[in-house]
């Protein structure tokens, strides 16, 4: 599936302390490929082989401003990644919300009724 | 949500990023595991609360490498998808499944679940915790403090823009 691989992508590009590091750099705001080698202590070139990563990974994205190229971060395949801890944790409220509600609702009915032929005898 | 009945949260303090979920639910924990993991209660108790109705299939085959389907949604335009597989059925005790979620945009992620139900005062003690980022390293990122600033840097970040 296309899209779980950009997922995939995208962790697999976080998995860099380096890139890691740009990323939170990146975080403060866009930044020029001169400022992050200068930032990370490492040689234009090498800065821009993690920069790549992270664009084919869809988590910055770069523009060519002038002579200087600017990196902005990509947040969107971020808010992906936190976008999963919302889903189950919606999940998993609406599933025990729901039991809640089916175990007090039968509970209530079998005070009110004293039926419980559903379930045998108590 | 009450505090005696626990909430869900995404624990952020330990070293691998899990989400934990608790709630004390008024039946025995075989009540409470079987309206859990059959099929035809789910359905009931799965959209109980939905103030619209909207879409709910689920399918269960109980047994280890066995499969559940769970499908939910407003419409069939936007729709949910759990699929779990079965790893450990320990009836009433615990439940350890895989788990792949899909969103409406079609993406898929894969987590790992246990859920444990324990008899307490009041009936039983439903909790389940749930991990699995690929890597440790994404882990830890997303355990430090270091993800947590640079989250809100980008939220900062977008809002400027």
């Amino acid at each position: 599936m296309v899209q779980h691989e950009v997922l995939d992508r995208a962790f697999a590009a976080l998995a860099d302390a380096t890139r890691r590091d740009i990323l939170v750099r990146l975080g403060d705001g866009p930044a020029t490929i001169s400022e992050l080698a200068e930032s990370a202590g490492m040689t234009l070139t090498g800065i821009r082989k993690h920069v790549d990563v992270l664009v084919d990974a869809g988590l910055a994205t770069t523009e060519k401003v002038g002579r200087t190229r600017q990196c902005r971060l990509g947040a969107e395949r971020l808010d992906d990644a936190m976008a999963w801890i919302s889903f189950y944790q919606r999940l998993w409220e609406r599933r025990l919300d729901g039991l809640e509600a089916y175990f007090t609702l039968r509970n209530g009915t079998r005070n009110d009724t004293h039926n419980d032929t559903d379930k045998g005898a108590t | 949500m009450t505090e005696h009945t626990g909430g869900t949260a995404a624990d952020t303090t330990t070293e691998t990023l899990e989400l934990r979920a608790s709630r004390t639910l008024p039946a025995t924990p075989e009540e409470v595991f079987d309206a859990y993991t059959d099929a035809e209660q789910q359905k009931i108790w799965f959209s109980i609360l939905d103030e619209e109705p909207g879409i709910v299939e689920i399918e269960a085959d109980l047994r280890v490498g066995g499969r559940q389907v769970a499908v939910w949604g407003p419409d069939r335009d936007t729709l949910f998808r759990e699929e779990q597989v079965f790893l450990e059925i320990d009836r009433p005790h615990r439940l350890v499944t895989e788990s792949t979620g899909s969103d409406p945009s079609g993406q898929t992620m894969t987590t790992h679940i246990v859920v444990t139900f324990e008899p307490v005062d009041g009936g039983t003690l439903m909790s389940v915790v749930q991990s699995g980022f690929p890597t440790p390293e994404i882990r830890d990122f997303f355990a430090s403090q270091a993800w947590v600033g640079a989250f809100d840097r980008i939220e900062a970040y977008l809002v400027r823009r």
